[in-house]
């Protein structure tokens, strides 16, 4: 042990000597020894912890430095190679696992309390001066810095796509991604740990409820951010622009601007900032839903941290039924499954008849519940009544994308087996049902009102749905 | 285990961040061998001068520390000089890395296809009753099929049935590689994506598919983006105004090949050889600046492609791949961006970086010398202190010969190079003097010196 450390003081030394030297020498922040000197230091972080087999995590100082080097966003070069060694370590060196059970001992949650984090959030509500002060030294994101990460994404995300060929864009958007994989690696574990052992002290503690339950960030706000953001930024590649017009402009651009580099990868970094931020409200919701059973099982006190928070589910379900022109965008990209026919259902729900409309469910809808609401469709008064209501375009959109999440949830299961899935069994049988009557509710629609139009995607999913009933 | 939060031993630390001078050392290596002892000789003679003249160095400048205004003249002084040296510098050959590796873009084939309508699933709902709903007609049939393809509808079809047919195979293989509308090529590829990781993922149930791409085909894509196969056309990226890089379609490209090689272990669709030249071809990539911003997928599929050899093939593989890679890249910092996009964490991969990092060393000596021990005795032969010596080459030569060694997996069973290595880092980081200007004269120094510390360490 003794060892380990002079070897991990050592390393914290010479590896920061090569960009402190370059600081000293040359003051000029932007020249180009000094982004080698970043990048050599990049790659002796690299060679002394990830690279090493049972190499020794970098030191606190050590992440510090590579963190502030993604977030300065100087070069693309510098934010790509910052970006994959933080992935890199926080991969080799997780901050949370869960123990392997060893004989009678139950597997156990371990927290490695001394590991760097992106964050810096706590349950104390007080923040006191000298926190303040720290916080304009140090690279790490408060929950407020977090928030207004997100709010500069989704202001460039606006903008027309020459004004967003931009570096710094860029790397804030991976900084993103980058933050939401530390959620995620702490948060996986914890709910995990959560569900085996139902002690609730586990959950409250995870990084994603600390951030969320700080009191510094409008949380509702902040979800709605998100939502938008996801919807703005898949405008591009979700065939809603004009492609030629873009590589126009980037070409443009490029003869003055150098910026083909950020050009090319500019919509799969945009795509994967969609995923990442779908994720975030993803875990959002399962944080939610493990609070809300929790509270049923009285686990929760009720201190400031395990305070009333609105779900994200009815945040979201608000802002689409407030702002329906989100909604054709929302649907296209939203694509994990099985939030997205829990949301599509409880919406539908909302306009479909009081007697069918349930106690908002706790977890994502039992598959007879999309059925029960593809049911409604038959009586031919209650469907004219959500047309009225909904407008026949909403209503097939809604129909079909709940028939292409409920696929999707077929075949996911099909392919993983996932542990933690609703008991609800999606046999081929059960698929053939709901493509009946999915067909039938457009029939009924149809019956309504001789001359509606069925819209593209209506068509697809009836197609689908033909084709399913005939073959299987 | 180990307390980051604790401050560190300065005096621990100290005592081996001093330019490591050898004294202590000197007794054990004694009697090593007469080639070392000769070099420390004449080593330890340098560092005494060298120290003679820093500690002159030292007390002019503290004669002058008490006339302020003298000071601050001196400081903007040195101000200017350094700003010269840097314009110096910067002319000089060490600028950045980059390579024009993709020239001019062919036409892509067209993408029509007119057999689409044969797809048995439209034949049947042609004559559903639910048609009537639908209205499909079979002059709708592409466009139709763009739409189930783009939504998705396609892939959970597909899913469902557990079948490809190859009129829908090579259409959406097409779509992905050579469409200029970014929906029809993400989801495409997303469809080729699933359906072949339902071979490799467990409890899936594997889908058939009718029809495989071969290499050639991935080759044809790359040829159409503009990429350069020949070593001898790609140019430095600072020479060509008109290098306009690959289209978009090289981001499918890469997905496509890093999936495709994973499912080699159950269906024999790449040839080694094919494998072999893919993961020069991927190596190649990295050296293209307007690819950057890929790097996380490039390497995901440099990843996946050295892992689906299996170990016999490896065996033969990476010392062609590193030839390969050697005799295309120029000796310049080119050369040790090839090195470095190697990730080094698996055993394979380390074992690349090493043989590619050796590689290229050998032919930095034009083949004269092609065994360890030779390229050692050349690298410690180059006198520093000449007027001529070639300081950006001395930094190649370290960086290779540094990852030659450091991802040698023998490295710790071989003595002589050992210390060998530690001469020559020694050479360099003692037999520089810190005020050297001579263009890149202290990176070599403070290369050698840092890396002098990590091999005092182990």
């Amino acid at each position: 042990m003794e060892k380990g450390r002079i070897n991990r003081g050592c390393m914290e030394a010479n590896t920061l000597a090569i960009i402190d030297s370059s600081a000293e020498f040359h003051n000029h922040k932007d020249s180009q020894e000094a982004k080698d000197d970043r990048i050599d230091f990049l790659e002796a972080v690299r060679t002394a912890s990830v690279v090493p087999e049972n190499g020794t995590p970098p030191t606190k100082k050590m992440v510090d430095a590579v963190f502030t080097i993604l977030r300065a966003g100087e070069s693309l070069e510098l934010i790509m190679s910052s970006y994959e060694l933080l992935n890199e370590i926080e991969m080799h060196f997780p901050r949370v696992y869960i123990s392997e059970s060893s004989g009678n001992a139950p597997r156990e949650l371990v927290v490695v309390k001394e590991a760097w984090l992106p964050f810096m959030v706590s349950l104390d509500v007080m923040s006191s001066e000298k926190e303040t002060d720290r916080r304009k030294s140090c690279p790490l994101l408060d929950p407020n810095g977090f928030h207004e990460l997100i709010l500069g994404l989704a202001e460039m995300a606006y903008k027309t796509a020459s004004q967003r060929l931009d570096t710094k864009f860029l790397g804030n958007m991976l900084l993103f991604q980058y933050l939401v994989n530390v959620l995620e690696g702490d948060f996986v574990p914890h709910i995990n740990m959560y569900k085996e052992s139902l002690n609730w002290n586990i959950l409250r503690e995870c990084t994603l409820n600390m951030l969320l339950a700080s009191r510094r960030i409008n949380y509702k706000v902040l979800m709605k951010d998100c939502l938008y953001t996801i919807c703005a930024l898949c405008q591009d590649y979700a065939g809603n622009y004009n492609e030629s017009e873009c590589s126009e402009t980037s070409s443009e651009k490029s003869s003055e601007n150098h910026n083909t580099d950020v050009a090319i990868a500019l919509f799969e970094v945009q795509r994967a900032t969609c995923m990442a931020m779908q994720k975030l409200l993803i875990m959002s919701m399962e944080l939610d839903m493990s609070k809300q059973q929790a509270h049923m099982l009285c686990l929760t006190n009720r201190s400031r941290s395990d305070g009333v928070r609105t779900p994200v589910v009815e945040i979201v379900l608000d802002e689409l039924t407030y702002h329906r022109n989100i909604l054709p965008t929302f649907l296209q990209v939203f694509n994990d499954p099985k939030w997205k026919l829990e949301i599509i259902v409880q919406y539908l729900l909302k306009y479909t008849k009081p007697s069918v409309r349930t106690r908002r469910s706790n977890g994502p809808s039992e598959n007879s519940t999309f059925l029960g609401v593809l049911k409604s469709f038959s009586d031919s008064s209650s469907s004219r009544n959500i047309i009225k209501k909904l407008g026949v375009e909403v209503v097939q959109l809604l129909l079909a994308h709940a028939f292409l999440a409920y696929m999707s949830m077929a075949s996911q299961q099909h392919l993983a087996a996932m542990p933690d899935c609703n008991e609800a069994v999606l046999d081929s049988s059960s698929v053939v049902e709901i493509s009946k009557s999915v067909a039938a509710a457009f029939n009924s629609l149809r019956e309504v009102d001789e001359k509606i139009q069925i819209s593209t995607l209506g068509k697809e999913a009836l197609f689908t749905a033909a084709i399913i009933i005939s073959t299987l | 285990m180990m307390d980051v939060d604790e401050p560190l031993d300065f005096e621990l630390e100290d005592s081996l961040l001093i330019n490591p001078v050898v004294s202590n050392k000197r007794k054990k290596l004694m009697g090593l061998d007469e080639l070392l002892t000769e070099h420390y000789k004449e080593q330890s003679k340098l560092i005494e001068n060298e120290a003679k003249k820093q500690a002159k160095a030292q007390k002019t400048y503290d004669s002058d520390e008490d006339k302020n205004c003298k000071e601050a003249m001196l400081a903007s002084l040195l101000d200017d000089c350094q700003k010269q040296v840097k314009a110096i510098s910067s002319g000089e050959e060490m600028s950045e890395w980059g390579l024009c590796v993709f020239g001019q873009q062919k036409a892509t084939p067209p993408l029509s296809f007119p057999e689409l309508g044969s797809w048995s699933n439209f034949q049947s709902f042609m004559n559903n009753e639910l048609n009537s709903l639908v209205g499909l007609t079979s002059e709708q049939v592409c466009s139709f099929l763009e739409g189930l393809l783009k939504n998705g509808w396609l892939l959970r079809l597909i899913l469902k049935c557990g079948r490809v047919e190859k009129t829908i195979a090579v259409w959406t293989f097409s779509l992905m590689l050579y469409s200029s509308k970014e929906e029809l090529r993400s989801s495409a590829c997303e469809f080729w994506c699933a359906i072949l990781s339902s071979k490799i993922q467990i409890d899936a149930r594997p889908i058939e598919i009718d029809w495989y791409p071969n290499y050639s085909e991935l080759k044809r894509a790359l040829e159409i983006y503009g990429f350069l196969f020949n070593s001898s056309s790609s140019i430095s990226a600072e020479n060509s105004s008109d290098c306009k890089g690959p289209p978009q379609n090289i981001i499918t490209w890469i997905k496509f090949t890093a999936v495709y090689c994973q499912i080699r272990c159950k269906q024999s669709v790449l040839l080694t050889s094919d494998c072999q030249e893919l993961a020069a071809v991927i190596i190649c990539l990295f050296l293209d600046r307007q690819l950057q911003g890929l790097s996380v997928l490039m390497r995901d599929c440099m990843q996946s492609v050295i892992s689906s050899f299996t170990d016999e093939e490896w065996i033969n593989s990476y010392s062609r791949i590193a030839k390969s890679v050697a005799s295309r890249v120029p000796l310049d910092l080119n050369c040790l961006r090839a090195v470095q996009c190697i990730s080094g964490v698996d055993t394979r991969t380390k074992h690349l970086k090493s043989v590619v990092a050796f590689e290229i060393l050998v032919n930095c000596f034009d083949d004269k010398v092609a065994n360890e021990e030779g390229i050692l005795t050349w690298l410690i032969s180059i006198n520093v202190k000449e007027k001529s010596c070639d300081f950006f080459k001395m930094y190649i030569y370290v960086v290779l010969a540094e990852n030659w060694l450091r991802y040698d997996e023998m490295f710790s069973e071989k003595p002589v190079i050992r210390e060998m290595w530690g001469l020559f880092l020694r050479n360099c980081s003692c037999q520089i003097s810190s005020t050297d200007l001579r263009p890149q004269a202290s990176k070599v120094r403070n290369k050698a010196a840092y890396l002098l510390q990590g091999i005092g360490n182990s």
